[in-house]
C-alpha cells in the first residue's frame, strides 16, 4: 500500500517536474568536475542545457556537498560527470555509488561520462570496464592522418556524426574530437552514436610510427585501431530505463571547439544532443496499462480455462520533449505477446489499433495444456526504453460440468444400460407372472 | 466338576449384565484409544504434524471455505510452480470431505469449531470407530471376549497410533477405520450371502478408494479371499452373491472418484478383482448347469470349458497388459516385491523414508507382545477354517509380508495382529478362566491317555514361559483342543486344567503381560510418536524441555516479509509446509508426481551457482530455502538428504551430474578440507554453510551432524544473498538476485561491489597476423 503511495507520489512529482523540464525523468543536474576544470570554458554548453529548462548545480570532485542522495532516494535526476583526471571519487559518487544510482529500477539518475585521452583515471578506466568499455593504455589519443584538421595536429579529428531521430537538434555537420577511443564488448545493452574512423588508431601523438612499426612487426596483435572503435557509446540499463553515455573527448564539449579556423561546427549541437538522449528527453517509451480478458467477457479473470479465446491489449505512450507530454504512439511494428511458461507456447505479433491510438493488441487461444503462465512483451530496441511487461494468470483445465454431457461415441454403453434395464424389468415381470403358474402346477 | 463355585443368576440377566459390561467396555476403550493419541496436543500443542497433513489441512480450509465444488475443480497455482496442480483430480478427497462434513455438521449445531482443531482431533476420533470396527470383525471370528480384546489392542498398538496421533492429519487416519468396516462387512456379506451386505461393502469400499491410496489392499485382499475359497471347494452361492455385489457396485463407485478414473478397469493392480468375478461367473454357470444335467461326459466337458475359458482369460489380459493396453505395474509395486529395485531404477521412491524396508525392531516396538501371539492366533484359525479364518490367514501372510517390505505398511499389518493375537489370548483365557475341571481321570482310564496327552505340554509350556516371560502364544497353541471341546458344551468337558495353581500362574503371566503391553504402548506413543516435527523438543542439562521452533520461525518470516507471488525453492520434503504455514508458491512439493521437476531442483541444489542459476531465474525463483542441522545437531537436514538430489537428477542429466563427483576419492562423504570439488561449488553445500565460520569467533567452525571440521575459508557466494537464518540455523532462506542491471555476470557484479578491480582487456585482434 505504502509503495503504491509512493510510486503514485513518485508519478505525480515526475509530471509536475515535466511542466518545466524537457527531460521525462527532471530536471535537476548535478556537473561533477575536477577541481582544476574551469567550467566557465563549457558554458555554451551549460547555456544550452539551462535553455532547455535544466537546473544545474556545480561540484568539484574534492568537495563533499551536495550529496547525490540522501536516506537512499537520489537527489538528482541526472549526473555529468566532467572529472577525467580525478584519482578518488568521494564515497557518495564513487563506480560504486554512480552505479547504484544509475541501475534504481524506479528512479535512475542518467550520468554522462566525459573523458580526456591524457588521464582516464583509473576510476573511470575501471568504471568504463563494468559497463563493457575498455580503453587503451592511458595517453594514447586517437590519432587519425586522414580526418586530422591540419596534418601537424593528428589527435584533433573533424568527424560527422550520423543523424539519427534519437540525437534531435543534430542535424548534420563536422564536430571537433580530439579525445580518447574505446572497444566496446558484446554487451547488449551498449549503443553506438559515433565510431572511430577506419583510418584512425590510438596511439603516443609524440611517438605514433614507433607504434605502427612495432604493431606491424608483430602483425597487427593488439593494436588499437579501426573503425569498430567507439567514440560516443550509450548505456541503457536492464531495468528501469536508466541511461549513460560515455563520451571520449571533454574538448567535444569546450566553447573554444566550436568553431574551427572560424568556420563554425556542430559541437554545441551535438553535445546538447547527446545529453538530450541521456538525460532520457528522445526515445522514451512506457507501458501504460495491459489489459486481458476472454474475448466473450469485459473484465479480466486472474484464472483463464485451457483453449479459451484471450485478447491482450497492451497501451503504449512516448514522451514528446517539445510539449513534454506523453503521448500515446502507434510507431511500433514489431512487438510481440509471448505466453510464457517455463518456455513460451505462443508467440505472437501485437498490431497496432486501428482508430485506437497507443493501444497494441492480439487475439489467441489459450493453449491446450494448464498451468501458472505469463503475458510477456519484452521489447528491446537499441536507443529506445525498453518495455518489459509480465503480468501472471492461472490457466485452468476444464471444471467438472463443462465436459460433453452426451457423446455421440458413447451410444453403445447408453445402450447397453438401458437394454439391460429393460431386460431386467422384462425379466422381473416375467419371473412374477410365471412364478404362479409354476406353483399351480405344483399344487396340482 | 468345578473348582470355584460361582454364584448362579438368571440367564436373561447374565446376557443384559454382559451386554451392559461389553458397551461400557467398547466406551473406555474408544476412549482410551483417543486419549492415548492426545500426548501431542498436551506435550506441545494442537498443531498439524509432519509434511502431508499440511496439505490436507491446507485443501480441507479450502474445502469449508468455497464448497465441495469448487474443492472438486480447485486448481492450484502455487504448488508445483509453475506447473500448478489440478488439486480435485490428483488427490483422494475422502479426508477433506470427512472433516468438512464434520466442520458443517458441528457449524449447523452452532458449535463454532475452528477446522484445524477438527483436522487435528480427526484422526484420533476415528481410532476409536477402528476400535469398534475391530471387535466387531473379531467377534465374528470368535467371539465378544476376543472382539473386546481386539478392540482394545488395536485401540493402543503403537503401529497403528504412529500414524494417528491428534494432528497427524493423513489419509491413513480414517483408512483403517475403513479398512477394518469394509472386511467386516465382506465377511458378514460372505457368511449370509447377502446382497445388501455386498452392496454396503461396496459402498464402504468407495468410501475407501476416495480415502486412501491403499484402497489396492481391499481391492486385492477379496479377490484373493474369493479365489482361495474356489480353489478349496468351497464355492456356494452365498460367495457368489457377495463377491458379484461387491465387486459391480464398488468398481463402479470407485470410477466415480477423479484420481481414479478408469484404472480399475485399465491398470495392472486391479486386474485380480476382475478376473476373480469373471471366474465366479464362470464357477456359477458351470454350477447351475450340473444342477441341471446328470451325465457325467458332460460335467466332464464343462469342467474342460472352465478351464479352457479361465486360461482363455488369463492370456487376454496378459495380452492386453503386454499391448500396453492395461497399464504395467507401477514402480512402488515393483518395489514391493524387489526391494532394491527402487534404489536401482526410480531413487525418488526409494528416496522416501517410510518406504525402507523395515527393520526387525520396529516390529517389536510397534507391537509388543502381540507380534509373539499373532502366529498363535493364525494357528488356531487353522483350527476352524471357515471362511472368515481363511480370510484372516491370507490377511496376514499378505500383510506379513508388505510390513517387512516397506515401514509404512506396519500399518495395514497392525490390525490383522491384533485381531488373531486376541483370539490366541481369549482362548488361554477361556480355558484357564474355566471354573469346570475335566472328568475325573480315573473315571474312564481309557480316555485318560489321550487327554495327558494334551495336558503335558501345558505344564511344560507353563514352565518354559516362566523362564522366557513372552511364549504365551505357544501356550495358547497348546490349550486349542479346549475349544473344540467348548464346542460340543461345557458339562462335558474332557480336556481342562487342573487345579487352581495352574490357573492363576498362567493368568497372573498374562495379565503381567497386558500390563506390560499397555506400559509400552504409552511409553512408546509419548516418546517416539507424538513430535508434530514441526516443532522440536530437546532436554536441557536440567531436564527441562526446550522447544525448537525454527519451522515456524522461518515459515513465518516468509509469510510475513516476502512478496505474496514470490516463488520459494526447497527440496521436495518441505513444499507442503512452505504451502500450509508460509503460504507461498513451491517449485516442488511432498506430491512427488513429475521426477523431472524434482530433478531440476536437485539439478540447481547440486550444481555450482553459475549453472544453478538460469534454472533458477527461469522457475521464477525468488527465495531459497535450505535446512542445515549442522549446529545444534539435527540430523534430518538437507545436507544429508543431497545424496538424493543428486541421485534424482542424475537420473535425468547423467551426463552433468554424477554421483561419484560428490564423494572423496576414497570414497567418502565429507564435508570439511578433503570435500570434493563438485561437494563444494554446489549449491546446496555453499547454502548450508555460508558464514558458518563467523559462528566460532575464528576457531575452526565444527559440523555436529557430520562430526567434521569445517574448512577454515567458507563459501562464498555471487549469485544468491542470505535473507534469513533461523534461531538455530535449521532453516536458512536465501535470495536469489535479480540479474545484474549493466548486464554483467553476478560474479563479476559482486566483485565490483565489493571493490576489487577487474583484469583489463585488449583488443582482441580480427586480423589475422600477417607473415614477416
Amino acid at each position: 500500500m505504502q509503495q503504491r503511495l509512493l510510486s503514485w507520489l513518485a508519478i505525480t512529482l515526475t509530471v509536475l517536474a515535466s511542466a518545466w523540464a524537457r527531460s521525462s525523468a527532471g530536471d535537476k543536474v548535478l556537473v561533477v568536475s575536477d577541481a582544476k576544470l574551469e567550467a566557465a570554458e563549457y558554458s555554451q554548453f551549460w547555456d544550452g542545457l539551462k535553455n532547455r529548462g535544466y537546473e544545474l548545480t556545480f561540484r568539484k570532485t574534492s568537495e563533499e556537498a551536495p550529496a547525490t542522495s540522501s536516506f537512499d532516494v537520489p537527489s538528482f535526476s541526472h549526473i555529468i560527470v566532467f572529472a577525467p583526471s580525478t584519482k578518488t571519487y568521494p564515497a557518495d559518487i564513487s563506480p560504486q555509488s554512480l552505479v547504484h544510482l544509475l541501475s534504481d529500477p524506479t528512479q535512475p539518475t542518467n550520468i554522462l561520462f566525459v573523458l580526456q585521452p591524457s588521464t582516464p583515471s583509473s576510476p573511470l578506466r575501471d568504471l568504463g570496464r563494468e559497463f563493457g568499455i575498455s580503453f587503451p593504455p592511458p595517453a594514447t589519443p586517437l590519432i587519425d592522418y586522414f580526418n586530422a584538421v591540419s596534418p601537424s595536429n593528428a589527435t584533433s579529428l573533424l568527424l560527422t556524426p550520423p543523424v539519427t531521430p534519437h540525437t534531435p537538434g543534430f542535424n548534420g555537420g563536422d564536430v571537433l574530437y580530439s579525445g580518447v577511443a574505446h572497444l566496446r564488448s558484446n554487451n547488449p545493452l551498449l549503443v553506438d552514436f559515433l565510431n572511430a574512423p577506419p583510418t584512425s588508431f590510438s596511439a603516443d601523438p609524440l611517438e605514433p610510427a614507433d607504434v605502427i612499426v612495432e604493431v606491424a612487426a608483430s602483425g597487427g596483435e593488439g593494436f588499437w585501431a579501426g573503425g569498430r572503435m567507439g567514440l560516443v557509446t550509450g548505456f541503457e540499463v536492464l531495468r528501469g530505463g536508466g541511461r549513460a553515455t560515455w563520451v571520449g573527448s571533454l574538448d567535444l564539449f569546450r566553447n573554444a571547439a566550436t568553431a574551427i579556423n572560424g568556420k563554425p561546427t556542430a559541437n554545441n549541437a551535438y553535445a546538447l544532443a547527446l545529453a538530450s538522449w541521456t538525460f532520457q528527453e528522445t526515445s522514451v517509451l512506457r507501458i501504460d496499462s495491459v489489459e486481458h480478458r476472454r474475448i466473450s467477457e469485459s473484465s479480466p479473470r486472474d484464472q483463464y480455462r485451457i483453449k479459451d479465446d484471450l485478447i491482450y491489449r497492451i497501451h503504449v505512450s512516448a514522451y514528446n520533449p517539445a510539449t513534454g507530454e506523453w503521448e500515446p504512439t502507434s510507431q511500433i511494428d514489431d512487438m510481440q505477446l509471448e505466453f510464457t511458461m517455463l518456455d513460451p507456447h505462443i508467440r505472437t505479433a501485437l498490431s497496432p489499433v486501428q482508430g485506437e491510438k497507443g493501444w497494441y493488441e492480439t487475439k489467441f487461444r489459450a493453449p491446450d495444456r494448464h498451468g501458472v503462465f505469463k503475458f510477456i512483451v519484452d521489447w528491446r530496441r537499441k536507443r529506445y526504453t525498453a518495455l518489459h511487461s509480465s503480468t501472471t494468470v492461472s490457466v485452468v483445465p476444464f471444471r467438472h460440468n463443462e465436459y460433453p454431457r452426451f457423446l455421440s461415441s458413447a451410444w453403445p454403453y447408453y445402450l447397453g444400460a438401458l437394454s439391460t434395464s429393460a431386460a431386467f424389468v422384462l425379466f422381473c415381470a416375467l419371473w412374477l407372472l410365471g412364478g404362479n403358474e409354476e406353483e399351480k402346477k405344483k399344487t396340482q | 466338576m468345578t473348582i470355584l463355585k460361582l454364584p448362579t443368576f438368571a440367564p436373561s440377566t447374565l446376557t443384559n449384565a454382559a451386554s451392559l459390561i461389553r458397551i461400557l467396555a467398547l466406551a473406555f476403550i474408544a476412549g482410551a484409544a483417543i486419549s492415548s493419541r492426545l500426548f501431542a496436543v498436551i506435550n506441545f500443542e494442537s498443531i498439524i504434524h509432519e509434511f502431508d497433513p499440511w496439505f490436507n489441512y491446507r485443501a480441507t480450509r479450502v474445502l469449508a471455505s468455497q464448497g465441495f465444488t469448487e474443492f472438486w475443480n480447485w486448481f492450484d497455482p502455487t504448488a508445483w510452480y509453475p506447473l500448478g496442480r489440478v488439486v480435485g483430480g490428483t488427490i483422494y478427497p475422502g479426508l477433506m470431505a470427512t472433516s468438512g462434513v464434520i466442520y458443517n455438521i458441528l457449524h449447523a449445531l452452532h458449535l463454532p469449531v475452528d477446522i484445524r482443531n477438527v483436522c487435528v482431533l480427526l484422526a484420533p476420533g476415528f481410532s476409536g470407530l477402528t476400535a469398534w470396527a475391530t471387535y466387531m470383525l473379531t467377534k465374528e471370528l470368535k467371539d465378544e471376549s476376543a472382539g473386546l480384546l481386539a478392540a482394545i489392542f488395536i485401540g493402543i498398538a503403537p503401529g497403528y497410533i504412529s500414524r494417528s496421533v491428534a494432528g497427524s492429519y493423513d489419509n491413513e487416519a480414517i483408512a483403517i477405520f475403513l479398512l477394518m468396516i469394509t472386511f467386516y462387512i465382506w465377511i458378514r456379506a460372505l457368511k449370509d450371502g447377502s446382497v445388501l451386505y455386498g452392496t454396503l461393502a461396496a459402498v464402504f469400499y468407495f468410501y475407501m478408494v476416495a480415502a486412501w491410496g491403499g484402497y489396492a489392499f481391499i481391492t486385492n485382499m477379496i479377490p484373493l479371499h474369493a479365489f482361495v475359497l474356489l480353489l478349496m471347494g468351497r464355492f456356494s452361492h452365498r460367495l457368489y452373491s457377495a463377491y458379484s455385489a461387491w465387486y459391480a457396485v464398488g468398481t463402479l463407485a470407485s470410477m466415480q472418484v477423479p484420481f481414479v478414473g478408469f484404472q480399475p478397469v485399465l491398470t495392472s493392480e486391479h486386474m485380480a478383482a476382475l478376473g476373480v468375478f469373471g471366474l465366479l461367473q464362470l464357477v456359477a454357470f458351470v454350477e447351475t448347469i450340473r444342477n441341471l444335467l446328470a451325465s457325467k461326459q458332460f460335467q466332464l466337458m464343462l469342467r474342460w470349458f472352465l478351464i479352457a475359458a479361465g486360461v482363455a482369460g488369463g492370456l487376454i489380459i496378459v495380452g492386453l497388459t503386454v499391448t500396453k493396453t492395461i497399464a504395467p505395474w507401477t514402480g512402488r509395486f515393483y518395489s514391493l516385491w524387489d526391494t532394491g529395485y527402487a534404489k536401482k531404477y526410480i531413487p525418488i521412491i526409494a528416496s522416501v523414508s517410510e518406504h525402507q524396508p523395515t527393520a526387525w525392531p520396529a516390529f517389536f516396538m510397534d507391537l509388543h507382545m502381540l507380534i509373539f501371539l499373532f502366529p498363535a492366533g493364525v494357528v488356531l484359525c487353522f483350527k476352524e477354517l471357515r471362511e472368515e479364518h481363511v480370510f484372516v490367514i491370507i490377511y496376514s501372510v499378505m500383510a506379513s509380508y508388505f510390513a517387512g517390505v516397506m515401514v509404512r505398511l506396519m500399518l495395514t499389518l497392525t490390525p490383522v495382529v491384533c485381531m488373531t493375537a486376541a483370539i490366541a489370548l481369549s482362548s488361554l483365557l477361556d480355558t484357564y478362566l474355566n471354573v469346570d475341571e475335566p472328568a475325573n481321570p480315573d473315571a474312564n482310564g481309557v480316555k485318560e491317555t489321550a487327554t495327558s496327552g494334551a495336558e503335558t505340554p501345558v505344564d511344560g509350556t507353563i514352565s518354559k514361559k516362566k523362564k522366557k516371560g513372552v511364549a504365551a502364544a505357544a501356550a495358547a497353541a497348546a490349550v486349542t483342543p479346549s475349544i473344540a471341546t467348548k464346542a460340543k458344551g461345557r458339562s462335558s468337558a474332557e480336556n481342562g486344567i487342573f487345579g487352581i495353581d495352574t490357573r492363576i500362574l498362567v493368568i497372573g503371566n498374562a495379565i503381567f503381560m497386558l500390563v506390560m503391553f499397555v506400559l509400552h504402548c504409552t511409553w512408546v506413543t509419548s516418546t517416539a510418536y507424538s513430535s508434530p516435527s514441526v516443532v522440536l523438543a530437546s532436554r536441557r542439562p536440567d531436564g527441562s524441555q526446550n522447544i525448537i521452533d525454527d519451522f515456524r520461525e522461518a515459515y513465518y518470516w516468509l509469510r510475513q516479509n516476502t512478496p505474496q507471488d514470490s516463488v520459494v525453492m526447497s527440496w521436495w520434503d518441505y513444499g507442503y509446509q512452505i504451502a500450509g504455514m508460509a503460504d507461498r508458491p513451491t517449485l516442488v512439493d511432498n506430491n512427488t508426481w513429475n521426477n523431472t521437476h524434482i530433478a531440476t531442483v536437485g539439478k540447481a541444489m547440486s550444481s555450482p551457482e553459475e549453472i544453478s542459476y538460469p534454472i533458477l531465474r527461469k522457475h521464477d525463483v525468488d527465495y531459497i530455502l535450505v535446512i542445515f542441522g549442522g549446529l545444534i545437531g539435527y540430523s534430518g537436514d538437507d545436507v544429508n538428504k543431497f545424496l538424493w538430489m543428486v541421485r534424482i537428477a542424475q537420473g535425468v542429466w547423467p551426463d552433468e551430474i554424477k554421483e561419484s563427483n560428490y564423494f572423496t576419492p576414497r570414497g567418502e562423504y565429507k564435508v570439511d578440507d578433503q570435500a570434493s570439488e563438485a561437494m563444494k561449488n554446489s549449491l546446496m553445500y555453499k547454502m548450508s554453510y555460508y558464514r558458518f565460520n563467523d559462528l566460532f569467533s575464528g576457531a575452526p567452525a565444527f559440523d555436529r551432524v557430520r562430526n567434521q571440521q569445517m574448512p577454515k575459508e567458507g563459501p562464498k557466494l555471487d549469485y544468491i544473498e542470505e535473507a534469513f537464518t533461523s534461531e538455530n540455523w535449521i532453516v536458512r532462506i536465501y535470495k536469489v538476485k535479480k540479474e545484474d542491471p549493466l548486464g554483467r555476470d553476478l560474479k563479476t557484479a559482486h566483485a565490483f561491489d565489493g571493490g576489487k578491480r577487474r583484469k583489463p582487456s585488449k583488443p582482441i585482434s580480427r586480423r589475422k597476423a600477417l607473415a614477416a
